[in-house]
């Protein structure tokens, strides 16, 4: 299960709180329609005792996507290379073909030394910050010898020194890294609503994903979010994925063709059963457009292997 | 430094320590304290989880203290989850304050132990026991993913009805048992001694027999009657075999 091509179809995020259950229930119909599981290199490297024999489970049974949180591609800091060599090792030992993570930063440069903050911070969009980033997403590539997917992440605050909009600060970052799209539905929709100023975010979000470049989508999330006001949504992955979330998925199906779209719960998580439902309507969405992708993108999959 | 990296230096720097450094000019004010609050909450549920007893020591307003401290005052360096507790117990190991109790960082060590243990590699094909009693010429070694501990305060019973006020010495071995278990045994100090001793020959790669580590303690301890200590020395040590702490090769 070396291959960028098994990673096909639907995925849930693999928490611990899922790992007895897809085990109770392997090879059941009843979620035959996990193709595949993902986990952040994060919660797993240098995990002994129960966790690696429960990640050796999955290993033997399900192709393997890994999603970093604390890379910090946008971080003040030099970029962590023995961390990425340990990412590296993870990737090979375990046989996961994929790697992406966040355009964001979660780390600065305090008190003289490297520090983490744990979490998604966001990156101003400027001219300067493509070139760092995109040079810093080579590098990992470098260090890899593979190619990684970046995500549109979800922010709260706005730069004021920003000089251009998010999707063109996402485009050039792709195009200067030559790197390939993590493309998060519900990121572009939690962004719309966040930065709408009035406007319809519906719409901002159609237009945001009109202008994505389909060849380099590989992979793609989709979650639900907290409302913490009308004009505020958190990306806490921690309810139902919500209508306007669903529509845009569908839209970029039949502007793109499928890709692989990973479900992500990260609290509140209701038990496998119900969590099948939105495995299954994802899956539902992928069967309605049954369509070849573009070449290029096919030609992405069909030679990428780790 | 670039334009942009100020910004996000000023941006984490107000996250870290508000009161400190003001938020960088012109970013919502509403919209910063989503990030406030986020990254506050993540660091403080991640490390509260694996320092339950501390917490409920120090109660809420210190624990809330400490958690702003750490997270002000300290850059922690790793990115893997699972070590942020260890890095929250070297911020405490730095922190002189005579605020808090001075049992606390023996406290937050053992609380912290049962998740490094946890966390330690997978053990080789767990070593098979050939004896299944203490045997003389059995080889003795400790549970490979054993710690031995000293504190200097009775930590295991530490509670808010419990605050140790005077230093007792207190001998922990600590291991994770077939069905990944950590377990906990408190030891007198002469049995701490027995397995600290095997121990130091197992890190010397020195095959050791019962016979030989008994004897050898014994005379240490200028105990009179050797096949007394011998025998009381087995049975402690079947016990442990029982539960898995040491294995009979």
């Amino acid at each position: 299960m070396s291959n960028l091509a098994d990673i096909q179809g639907v995925g849930l995020g693999l928490k611990r709180e899922l790992i007895p259950q897809i085990q109770q229930l392997y090879q059941d119909p009843a979620i035959a329609n996990i193709h595949f599981v993902e986990i952040a290199p994060e919660n797993w490297i240098n995990a002994g005792g129960k966790s690696a024999e429960n990640l050796a489970w999955f290993v033997e049974r399900y192709p393997i996507a890994c999603h970093g949180l604390c890379l910090s591609l946008g971080g003040p800091d030099p970029l962590n290379t023995a961390f990425l060599k340990q990412v590296k090792q993870f990737l090979t030992v375990n046989k996961i073909p994929l790697y992406t993570e966040h355009l964001s930063y979660c780390s600065d440069h305090y008190q003289g030394k490297a520090g983490y903050l744990y979490d998604l911070l966001p990156i101003p969009f400027t001219e300067e910050a493509v070139k760092y980033v995109a040079q810093r997403i080579r590098q990992t590539q470098d260090i890899l010898g593979q190619r990684i997917a970046i995500e549109n992440t979800s922010y709260y605050a706005a730069a004021p020194i920003a000089t251009m909009d998010e999707i063109t600060f996402l485009t050039a970052v792709l195009q200067e890294a030559d790197c390939w799209l993590h493309l998060d539905i519900n990121n572009i929709y939690v962004n719309s609503v966040n930065f709408a100023h009035a406007q319809n975010p519906i719409q901002l979000a159609q237009d945001f994903l009109h202008k994505i470049p389909a060849e380099r989508i590989v992979y793609s999330h989709i979650a639900g979010h907290y409302q913490q006001s009308p004009d505020l949504l958190i990306d806490t992955h921690g309810k139902d994925v919500i209508e306007p979330v669903w529509n845009l998925l569908d839209t970029a199906y039949r502007l793109f063709g499928n890709f692989p779209t990973l479900l992500e719960r990260d609290s509140n998580i209701p038990p496998l059963p119900t969590l099948m439902q939105e495995v299954n309507k994802i899956a539902a969405y992928q069967a309605k457009y049954r369509v070849n992708r573009t070449d290029a993108a096919q030609a992405n999959l069909a030679h990428a292997t780790c | 430094m670039l334009d942009f990296q100020r910004y996000q230096l000023e941006f984490t720097a107000h996250i870290r320590n508000p009161k400190k450094h003001r938020k960088p000019a012109n970013v919502v004010e509403a919209r910063m304290a989503v990030y406030r609050q986020a990254v506050l909450n993540n660091i403080f549920s991640t490390i509260s989880v694996c320092f339950p007893v501390c917490q409920n020591v120090l109660g809420k307003r210190k624990w809330q203290r400490l958690m702003r401290g750490f997270l002000a005052d300290f850059a922690a360096n790793t990115p893997i989850f699972r070590e942020i507790p260890q890095q929250f117990l070297s911020y405490l190991h730095a922190l002189a304050s005579e605020d808090l109790p001075p049992y606390l960082t023996a406290l937050a060590h053992y609380e912290w132990i049962e998740l490094a243990v946890s966390s330690k590699p997978a053990d080789q094909p767990a070593p098979q026991s050939s004896y299944d009693s203490a045997n003389l010429d059995a080889a003795i070694a400790l549970a490979p993913s054993s710690e031995l501990l000293k504190y200097d305060y009775p930590v295991h019973r530490i509670s808010p009805r419990f605050k140790p006020t005077t230093i007792e010495e207190t001998y922990l071995l600590v291991f994770r048992n077939a069905a990944f278990e950590i377990k906990f045994i408190v030891l007198n100090p002469v049995t701490f001694m027995l397995l600290s001793h095997i121990q130091t020959q197992q890190h010397q790669a020195q095959k050791m027999t019962i016979k030989k580590v008994l004897s050898q303690l014994a005379a240490t301890l200028q105990y009179p009657d050797i096949a007394q200590f011998i025998h009381f020395g087995q049975e402690i040590l079947n016990d442990l075999h029982r539960q898995q702490a040491i294995t009979f090769r």
